[in-house]
């Protein structure tokens, strides 16, 4: 693996809040509240078969909301550690599976919820100019890390990569099946990466990470989340993935800064002869 | 016979003036051997059609046989829309038909023909092919069906056999892709025997107790190939078309890109059985055929080998190892590749220098020299040396070998094989990795006599 975003996942996880007027000067409506539990941008490979890829997302919320609104706990000094386990099906489909867990003071370690996401892609001897890929996310989180306990999502994914430049766009959109934003209908919450070969194992560059809202009806900028990540990716082994990144949420309803790290390691299983 | 320079310049001379005859007269002169260079569908199975290039419109080539030291006249015509040249792989030729532009070959521009006199020499099973520039074109150069067995009828056969079978086993509709080595290399959608996937082409007949000496070429651009053949076993007689000092009765055959194998097949176990590649994804995707005995019903047998084996040591000469002689001059070269983003294929680099800036060393005519070749880099690398045979020296750590005339030899990533051979055919002689994307980027160099 020459890229640390092939095995990726994002849980943009949507969360709704109803802003307490008298805590909030920003907002005095919706906002959607942060997941940051996985911050990855998906590259179109999928998992080889006959190989289980175990990747840990640790992201730690430097400057966040500080407040426990709507019965939501504050992201201020959150640390997220979340388990990814990819199963490669065949040369074309994976299935990932994820749990997500948070540490904070006066809180501990909690289990946050679980999520299982297939992903199929174009198989090489269609020869197309891109990589091109289609990911789903189903899963369950707990109500007071996320309003919304139920969420969908799909995934287009397109990258490509061109000498030492690789450059990745996800267009994801998002439903919530249960709770308060479940008749706000599809998400958009798009991420781009763009990236640069600087030697054969480091590649550094940008990540960009954005919920607008609604689609065809984006919320206001302030109510937006977005965020840029300045990150590198280490690519020390076929075998192992390591991206270290930091980023700044410039709008109101954005954590300000984070700080993310995936270390990740793939293990080949089953017998494999070298006529195989 | 050696063709001059200056003989050469006459039978040019008399090429070009050819096109100026009137056409009874031309006629009259036709050549021994006509090739044709035109595009052409290949119908690798009823559902895989590849439009390439070929010679007499037919893949692979025709079979040209020829008698060692006897002259053929040649005529090439370039019917393609890309300017062409033969290589006559294996062949002691003058620099001027050897067919490599490097060389200084002239190359065939559409729509143009060449006409000269060649002498076969040495004997024994080679090939032709093109020899121009791919790039990312994974339809040009090797990677298209511009290849064709020829056997120059040797004075002495390798082994009695009662018929012989000529296979060329290659791959097509390849592409570029990321791989583990974070780098960019071709990976294909079909592979075939002799143009066609395993069950559509035509099986080779045999009979029972019959001796059949198969005749292996690896024309892939890129890959080495693992070839098996059910219920049977292969005594390799030749290598490169040159025998072995030490024939050996094997279960499976490697070959390099551009390698050859010659190999006696008792047929011994009568049925059908299916000949083919020993990777299953390769057989998959078409490298295989079928062999037929007389009488044989049901279908085409397979029988899955667990493992990969072969060396080239099994086939020197038995008996102690012989150090280098002092009167052996050494010439090391240094493989490796230089990072060029995980989106491009590496540049190569012969010490330090990529073709065409690459060091041109200098021979003297008579001397005999050492290739030492390291291969630094994380590929194994298939190096040919044109207008020359040379002696696999060391391979596989082994020192001393004796016996293993070769023109192509696969280097292994991250270890040093050592050839030898005597600078007796003057003139520009190029040296070369012979995976076409190598050769593209830049592996490649020429040795020229003082």
């Amino acid at each position: 693996m020459h890229n640390s975003l092939k095995w990726p996942q994002g849980l943009s996880c949507r969360l709704s809040l109803l802003i307490l007027a008298a805590c909030l000067v920003l907002v005095a409506q919706v906002a959607r509240a942060q997941g940051n539990y996985e911050i990855q941008v998906y590259g179109a490979d999928t998992a080889p078969p006959k190989s289980l890829m175990v990747e840990l997302h640790s992201n730690y919320t430097v400057s966040g909301q500080r407040q426990t609104i709507d019965g939501v706990y504050p992201t201020y000094h959150q640390e997220h550690e979340t388990l990814e386990l990819t199963q490669g099906v065949n040369n074309w489909a994976e299935v990932g599976f994820y749990v997500f867990t948070s540490e904070q003071d006066g809180h501990g370690v909690q289990w946050v919820g679980d999520h299982i996401r297939p992903r199929v892609r174009a198989p090489d001897s269609w020869h197309l100019p891109v990589g091109l890929s289609l990911s789903t996310e189903i899963g369950y989180q707990r109500a007071v890390y996320s309003p919304d306990t139920w969420t969908w999502e799909i995934r287009p994914i397109v990258d490509k990569t061109m000498g030492r430049w690789y450059l990745a766009f996800n267009p994801a959109l998002e439903r919530t099946l249960h709770g308060p934003d479940v008749n706000q209908g599809l998400g958009f919450a798009p991420g781009a990466k763009v990236g640069y070969d600087f030697t054969k194992k480091i590649n550094a560059g940008l990540e960009y990470y954005a919920d607008y809202g609604r689609l065809g009806s984006p919320d206001p900028l302030r109510q937006q989340q977005q965020q840029i990540f300045a990150v590198t990716d280490l690519n020390v082994s076929p075998k192992w993935e390591i991206n270290i990144g930091i980023g700044l949420g410039p709008t109101a309803a954005t954590d300000h800064l984070i700080v993310k790290g995936i270390l990740g390691r793939r293990f080949d299983w089953g017998k494999k002869s070298a006529v195989d | 016979m050696k063709i001059t320079r200056r003989r050469f310049g006459q039978l040019s001379g008399l090429a070009a003036g050819s096109a100026l005859l009137p056409g009874a007269l031309r006629a009259a002169a036709s050549a021994d051997i006509k090739l044709e260079i035109a595009p052409y569908t290949l119908e690798a199975s009823p559902r895989h059609h590849i439009r390439t290039v070929a010679y007499n419109g037919q893949v692979p080539g025709p079979l040209l046989r020829m008698r060692q030291g006897q002259q053929q006249s040649v005529e090439i015509q370039n019917h393609s829309s890309e300017p062409e040249v033969v290589h006559w792989h294996g062949l002691f030729l003058p620099p001027e038909i050897d067919g490599a532009m490097e060389e200084g070959t002239p190359m065939i521009a559409p729509g143009a023909s060449v006409r000269y006199t060649l002498t076969p020499d040495p004997a024994g099973f080679r090939w032709f092919h093109t020899h121009t520039f791919a790039g990312k074109d994974m339809t040009r150069a090797q990677y298209g069906g511009q290849h064709g067995f020829l056997l120059i009828e040797p004075r002495d056969n390798p082994g009695h056999y009662d018929q012989e079978a000529f296979l060329a086993l290659h791959d097509w509709s390849g592409h570029f892709a990321g791989s583990d080595d974070g780098f960019m290399n071709p990976i294909y959608d079909i592979s075939t025997i002799n143009g066609k996937m395993l069950g559509f082409g035509e099986p080779v007949r045999v009979k029972q107790g019959e001796r059949v000496l198969m005749h292996v070429l690896n024309s892939s651009p890129t890959e080495v190939h693992w070839i098996a053949l059910a219920g049977h076993r292969f005594q390799v007689v030749a290598l490169d078309g040159n025998p072995v000092a030490q024939p050996q009765t094997v279960a499976i055959l490697r070959l390099a890109p551009a390698e050859r194998v010659s190999a006696i097949v008792e047929m011994n176990n009568p049925g059908a059985w299916v000949l083919g590649e020993v990777r299953k994804h390769v057989q998959a995707a078409g490298m295989g055929m079928v062999i037929e005995y007389a009488g044989a019903v049901g279908k085409p047998i397979w029988t899955q080998p667990e493992s990969l084996v072969w060396n080239y040591r099994q086939f020197a000469a038995p008996g102690v190892a012989k150090p280098a002689g002092e009167d052996v001059v050494r010439i090391e070269l240094v493989f490796d590749s230089k990072f060029q983003g995980h989106g491009n294929e590496e540049l190569w680099l012969i010490n330090g220098k990529s073709y065409p800036h690459t060091d041109e060393p200098v021979l003297k005519a008579g001397q005999r020299y050492r290739l030492v070749l390291k291969n630094q880099s994380m590929d194994d690398h298939p190096l040919h040396l044109h207008r020359h045979t040379f002696q696999v020296r060391k391979i596989e750590d082994v020192d001393g070998l004796e016996g293993l005339r070769k023109d192509v030899v696969l280097v292994p990533a991250k270890s040093t094989a050592e050839v030898e051979f005597v600078a007796d055919h003057p003139g520009r002689t190029l040296f070369h990795c012979h995976q076409q994307d190598h050769m593209d980027r830049g592996f490649m160099m020429v040795f020229r006599y003082a």
